[in-house]
């Protein structure tokens, strides 16, 4: 049975006047029917365009130049516009950040939340009203039947999210995309956000992709986690074994520098410098200028991704 | 040893209009908040968004007035100084910013923004600042040569060494930061984190460390304060706050965190629904309608911050009673 979803290859760039921004260089991904996969990185490595490009929302001058992304073994890549937008929103759904600028701020929550409901499931006005106060109840929001006519500045910042979650939830997708779904949110409220999110993803057996930068839910949440740098995926491995035995230098300094690690007052581990420039091609490993183990090597040759445990990939010639 | 800083019943008030016919109503941001900062120590002062940690911060840099309630620093009450003696205040109370984009003008060089303290407080001729002006950046992990350069740059993680820079120009005594990593990536986080603690440490400051995180907290602080909707609700050591918290409010807020480390995670104790407003508090203790552990009394009676553990105090009517988690 093919994967849910499996991205092979996908590189996205974006034509710029100083040159070709280079944001994703050959991504591998799959994700399975009822799993949770973390997609963790900092700004800039790549990690939402990669989720732009499932979706095929790329914002322009961005594109998608090469590689494949097969969902239920169709690709997504190869499809006409009018069949994407039978699939976007429906069958693959997404969750924004920011529920503030993703809503749109002239129609009520009511109406956006049925609005898949009517373009895909050809529900009348009333009945989509009808299951919108159904699923607005269900990620929990008191008094749905008054709340659809709300407009999205008079909820919280944890109701627009909840009402964010809604929406994707509307059409029953196969496979939800969540980009930073709680970093908007107070830990109180995240807490509650994410437990709505697995029991939702247990009843629907969703695959879930869930971008994020927070290292603990991704510990408690994730199946399966892959860490990117860069535009590239650098390590991916079942979660406990990921957080248990780190195999790449950047996801080791990852850990080892957060606070929770640090003894309360000592110093915390930190590596130099930045990220490299991803305008134009990049040669060797791209985390070869802050990487403790580096050598020469790693500087002039290309560095596949390989497997060192069972399940656990890494790309790293000085792990063996 | 007496408190460097002393804060007293402090409120802060906002009216807020309504619709043209509504009433004019108040908004609480600040409900009376007592702090004590001693010379050397950091104090971390935690809470969720809107709970009035940042106009605390205000309110003791002296940005914003006070509703009502006292500021007293080294012994001298603020409203009572004169204009050399508030000077002298600003001088030695200084301010570092969440956000480091908007936080450093963008149509002044370092060397400028950097100087302006200086100039402002009339400290050394032009060649003496300059010179303390390149002694600020190696300081802060910068080199003299980003001096003519202008903030947009430089990275997030070099504003915010320009943004302690800044701070550090004028030789503070105390420092209040306000969410001083949280806008920047994890790498750059832990690097700001330590050069917050090498200053601290090599300077002899004193810190006001405010941060929702609570791992960030649990680094830095030597004591902590939580706050709740405009009121401490718990206050002690950093172990006694973070591992045996007696209020059910720092209890949820703990247990929301995820933790990567299986040994450490619990059962999340959810606080169920969301901050109430600001604007209309919930009567008795403004946890109650949060709270699992809420009896018929709390809807009633306000607690007040007390404790039989010694350093530690929590605004709970029950906190002797209620069984609450052990060390996470």
């Amino acid at each position: 049975m093919p994967a849910l979803l499996e991205i092979t290859g996908l590189r996205t760039e974006f034509r710029l006047k100083g040159g070709v921004l280079k944001a994703v260089r050959g991504v591998d991904l799959s994700v399975d029917a009822g799993e949770t996969l973390a997609l963790v990185g900092e700004s800039g490595c790549g990690k939402s365009i990669t989720a732009a490009s499932v979706l095929r929302l790329v914002p322009p001058p961005g594109r998608i130049v090469s590689g494949s992304i097969r969902f239920k073994g169709e690709d997504l890549l190869a499809l006409s516009e009018e069949r994407m937008r039978q699939i976007r929103g429906n069958r693959i759904a997404m969750v924004f950040q920011d529920p503030m600028t993703s809503l749109n701020p002239v129609f009520t929550v009511g109406f956006q939340v049925a609005e898949g409901l009517r373009i895909h499931r050809a529900l009348s006005v009333q009945a989509a009203e009808r299951e919108a106060v159904e699923l607005l109840t269900q990620v929990g929001i008191p008094a749905a039947v008054d709340r659809v006519r709300d407009y999205p500045h008079q909820l919280s910042g944890g109701m627009r999210q909840r009402v964010m979650i809604a929406m994707a939830l509307a059409c029953a997708p196969e496979l939800v995309i969540a980009d930073e779904p709680t970093t908007a949110l107070d830990v109180t409220i995240q807490a509650q956000i994410l437990e709505l999110l697995d029991r939702l993803m247990e009843q629907n057996r969703m695959g879930l992709i869930l971008i994020t930068h927070n290292l603990g839910i991704v510990a408690e949440r994730a199946h399966r986690t892959a860490i990117m740098y860069a535009g590239e995926i650098v390590e991916s491995a079942p979660t406990a074994e990921l957080f248990a035995n780190p195999l790449h230098p950047y996801t080791k300094g990852l850990l080892a520098s957060l606070p929770e690690f640090g003894t309360p007052g000592e110093k915390l581990a930190t590596f130099a410098g930045g990220v490299p420039d991803l305008r134009g091609d990049l040669t060797g490993c791209p985390f070869k200028e802050r990487c403790p183990i580096g050598d020469e090597g790693c500087a002039r040759e290309t560095i596949e991704m390989r497997e060192a445990a069972p399940g656990h990939l890494v790309r790293c010639r000085k792990v063996s | 040893m007496t408190p460097l800083l002393t804060a007293e019943n402090l409120v802060k008030q906002y009216p807020v209009r309504g619709g043209m016919f509504a009433e004019k109503r108040i908004l609480t941001a600040v409900a009376g908040v007592d702090l004590e900062l001693y010379p050397g120590e950091t104090l971390g002062l935690a809470g969720e968004s809107g709970c009035g940690k940042s106009t605390v911060a205000r309110l003791l840099t002296g940005l914003t007035p006070p509703t009502s309630g006292n500021i007293r620093y080294a012994g001298r009450e603020l409203a009572q100084m004169s204009r050399a003696e508030l000077a002298q205040y600003r001088k030695e109370v200084q301010m570092v910013f969440q956000d480091p984009f908007s936080s450093l003008n963008p149509r002044m060089r370092v060397a400028e923004i950097l100087g302006e303290p200086l100039e402002i407080h009339r400290i050394g001729s032009a060649a003496e600042r300059r010179e303390r002006v390149a002694e600020l950046l190696r300081r802060v992990g910068l080199s003299p040569e980003h001096m003519m350069r202008f903030p947009h740059e430089f990275s997030g993680g070099q504003r915010q060494r320009i943004g302690i820079a800044r701070a550090l120009a004028v030789s503070p005594k105390l420092i209040i930061a306000d969410e001083p990593v949280s806008a920047l990536d994890l790498s750059i986080q832990a690097q700001i984190i330590n050069l917050l603690q090498e200053v601290k440490k090599d300077l002899g400051l004193s810190f006001l460390f405010i941060t929702h995180d609570l791992s960030v907290l649990r680094h830095l602080s030597d004591r902590v304060a939580i706050m709740y909707l405009g009121r401490i609700v718990e206050t002690g050591s950093r172990d006694q706050v973070l591992s045996r918290p007696l209020h059910p409010y720092t209890e949820a807020l703990l247990s929301a965190i995820p933790s990567i480390d299986p040994k450490k995670r619990t059962r999340h104790v959810i606080a169920k629904g969301e901050l109430p407003s600001p604007v209309a508090p919930p009567s008795g203790c403004p946890f109650h309608p949060r709270c699992p552990y809420a009896r018929p009394v709390c809807s009633e009676k306000r607690p007040e911050l007390q404790g039989k553990v010694p350093g530690q105090r929590a605004a709970c009517h029950f906190s002797e009673e209620i069984f609450l988690s052990e060390a996470k």
